[in-house]
């Protein structure tokens, strides 16, 4: 009898000691368990707790899932995969030609890499990087969330229900203070939406969709979408720092992004012709800090990021031209045809590379660059 | 047991098409000595069926450990997964097997077979359908370009495939911004083309530095290579090139109440004809109109643009009655150069009287008689 009440008390204490270490994860974030119905990949970021946001524009959503890779690694080596095109196309049975990496994004937990990648005829597909190993991430039977990015003016969502939906591409995607960070570029008109999305996702949608318009030198003002933006802070104030389809660099104030709110942002910097900002991280060194930012043909920017605060004159001061003698410290870094940058730490990024001999490099940079 | 296979592919080909289904499942006899067969679904290879009893020491838990896929000629054993699907282990991996390529089947270090993608008909090929705008007048500030296909296109491929000759002569570098990814709708056969906005806005340091993309009173020509790879790898076969002249730039925003609106006669279905003045953008001219009856509701039925994206039809899904109708425009509609109903693409703030609006709709009543 003795030997039976200690196997149920054994029991007992095991079911007790599983239900406090595997807490329920759909319960925090109001993730349920099934197989979203991704139609492409644009943009990856991490959220909290390993959960991480797909950025879908051919479906015009942005989908939550949890990756169950949320054990914190206090150092990681990062990344590191030469060739990585043709590993991912012999992964995936096809020739280089056929695929395309979309976006990469650090888990800042694990520090593992996501890569979405593309295939030809627009299949998506999510792959894990370990070191150098690359697994696929199964997104059949996982916990997850959709919000479906909607464009209706507010005051009549009801016509324009069932209407096909705007965003044809997500262009960039952050998550920073309990929100999503969405900017999308339509097909069809010519414009900015940027959307800041509380998660966990709600049934009430209480997103901002934000026109921004940005003054060039004073004189003339423009609508422009944004191609790639961070967040940060400046002298305790919050701003986003968006860069945009003909390359300036501009800041806006958070607290003034608001939904239905015209917002002029300040032009801090101009970064040449013909060129299209691909990512930004901030980066920190001691006590300094650097905007990263990888274009499309131009070297990685490094921007230190004094130069950037003690720009606070008022939002419609015209930017003197020449950007340099201005003061904005700006450095093109020896880091040429960077087409994929993320944060690994501080002072790590990992990058994504074509190399002078045309070999696509997944590698992860050291302080030497900051 | 080949013949066997034949007759299966075409029967099931011939129940699918009976049946009138878009998508269909098929199974097609290989030329591989181990009876390895392609499953087919709308014309994708998604899959490669074993049979069973080639790989009959394989346990059903083991087969993702055993059985093992590979590129023909390559090391790396691809992703996907096995399963038991009747007498066959069925692979799939995570994208299409491409057509053309070659597969090898092993279990463990043994090799079972190999297997060919075959290539699509010579004469599967997609078509350009149009390219938008049509005028062959176009703004020195026109913003964007349409490409309509008639079958979803492999996207990223537009810097390589579409160039722009100035004078029929000297092909004209960095007119297009080089947008990663491609504005495509969500079926890939309707492709965005921005001229680089950062050399068309006055002032910006693209400006300055590379002047505008097109200048006014030159003839240009938008050429498309005819190496142009489609979703399935198949091309266009066929080069196009639209030819234009341009006028200068297009500053003012469109003005819906200089529209002519031809209201169609009660009772009947006539299309409403509305003349804009001017070409409107192609793609917004089908979803930023909307028509409203006296009662509030939208009415149903189909927008089209014609007269070279100068005029709008709406064909009505019911009959017209009499009484007021609403015309609601959304402010989005934008011109050839990018100026909507609220604000021009660019606008010189130093001026006073151009300020810009920020109202959703612009409503214009007209009557059914």
């Amino acid at each position: 009898m003795k030997k039976t009440y200690a196997i149920l008390a054994l029991g007992v204490a095991g079911l007790l000691f599983l239900a406090t270490t595997t807490r329920p994860i759909q319960n925090q974030y109001g993730l349920a368990t099934g197989t979203p119905a991704i139609k492409s990949i644009n943009a990856l970021t991490f959220g909290p707790d390993g959960v991480l946001f797909i950025g879908d524009g051919k479906s015009a959503a942005v989908f939550a899932v949890d990756t169950k890779d949320a054990v914190p690694v206090g150092k990681s080596a990062g990344a590191d995969i030469k060739n990585i095109d043709q590993k991912i196309a012999a992964l995936l049975g096809t020739e280089v030609a056929n695929i395309t990496i979309q976006d990469i994004a650090v888990n800042p937990v694990s520090k593992n890499v996501y890569c979405a990648v593309q295939h030809s005829d627009g299949t998506p597909v999510l792959l894990k990087i370990v070191g150098d190993k690359l697994s696929a991430v199964s997104l059949k039977e996982v916990p997850f969330s959709m919000l479906a990015l909607t464009n209706a003016p507010a005051e009549d969502a009801k016509d324009r229900r069932g209407e096909s939906l705007r965003v044809a591409s997500i262009s960039d995607m952050g998550y920073a203070d309990g929100k999503v960070m969405v900017s999308g570029l339509s097909n069809q008109e010519f414009g900015s939406t940027f959307r800041s999305i509380p998660f966990p996702f709600t049934n009430t949608q209480d997103q901002a969709s934000l026109e921004i318009y940005h003054a060039a030198h004073g004189k003339y003002e423009t609508m422009a979408p944004i191609k790639t933006f961070t967040t940060t802070e400046i002298k305790g104030k919050k701003y986003l720092l968006a860069s945009y389809t003909c390359t300036p660099l501009v800041l806006f104030p958070l607290d003034e992004l608001k939904g239905g709110s015209h917002v002029k942002g300040r032009t801090v910097a101009e970064m040449g012709s013909g060129n299209s900002p691909l990512d930004m991280v901030i980066m920190t060194k001691g006590n300094e800090s650097f905007l990263m930012m990888a274009n499309s043909s131009r070297p990685v920017f490094k921007v230190n990021y004094k130069n950037l605060a003690d720009y606070q004159g008022s939002l419609t001061t015209p930017v003197v031209e020449n950007f340099a003698t201005a003061g904005v410290d700006f450095v093109s870094l020896p880091l040429t045809n960077v087409v994929q940058l993320d944060k690994l730490d501080d002072t790590h990024m990992v990058l994504l590379q074509r190399r002078s001999n045309g070999s696509l490099d997944l590698w992860t940079s050291n302080e030497r660059y900051l | 047991m080949s013949g066997i296979y034949k007759q299966c592919g075409y029967v099931l080909i011939r129940l699918c098409i009976g049946c009138n289904l878009i998508f269909f499942v098929s199974c097609q006899q290989a030329t591989d000595d181990a009876g390895i067969r392609i499953r087919w679904a709308d014309k994708r290879a998604t899959g490669l069926l074993i049979p069973r009893q080639f790989a009959p020491a394989v346990s059903t838990d083991s087969l993702s450990q055993q059985l093992i896929v590979r590129l023909a000629g390559n090391e790396t054993t691809m992703l996907g997964q096995f399963q038991l699907v009747d007498d066959n282990i069925l692979f799939e991996p995570l994208i299409p097997l491409t057509r053309g390529l070659h597969y090898t089947v092993w279990v463990r270090d043994k090799r079972l077979g190999e297997i060919i993608i075959p290539g699509l008909n010579a004469d599967d090929k997609p078509t350009l359908l149009a390219i938008y705008p049509t005028q062959d007048s176009l703004p020195e500030n026109l913003l964007k370009i349409y490409m309509h296909f008639s079958r979803p296109m492999r996207e990223g491929q537009s810097p390589k495939y579409v160039a722009v000759l100035k004078n029929r002569t000297d092909t004209l570098p960095g007119v297009f911004l080089d947008l990663q990814p491609e504005l495509w709708n969500a079926d890939r056969t309707l492709l965005t083309l921005w001229l680089d906005p950062g050399r068309i806005k006055r002032d910006l340091q693209p400006n300055k530095q590379l002047g505008t993309p097109l200048q006014t009173g030159v003839s240009y020509q938008v050429v498309v290579s005819a190496n142009w790879p489609d979703a399935q790898g198949a091309t266009l076969g066929r080069g196009t090139t639209k030819a234009f002249v341009t006028v200068p730039r297009d500053s003012l925003s469109p003005d819906p109440h200089q529209w002519a609106i031809q209201p169609p006669k009660q009772g009947s279905i006539d299309p409403l004809k509305i003349t804009f003045g001017e070409p409107l953008d192609y793609s917004l001219l089908t979803e930023t109109l909307h028509i409203i009856d006296e009662e509030g509701r939208t009415l149903a039925g189909k927008w089209q643009p014609v007269n070279e994206e100068r005029s709008g039809v709406f064909d009505p899904a019911m009959p017209w009655k009499a009484g007021p109708y609403r015309l609601k425009i959304e402010s989005r509609l934008e011109d050839l150069a990018g100026n909507n109903l609220n604000r021009p693409f660019d606008r010189d703030i130093t001026r006073k009287n151009t300020s810009p609006t920020t109202r959703p709709f612009v409503d214009i009543l007209f009557r059914v008689k």
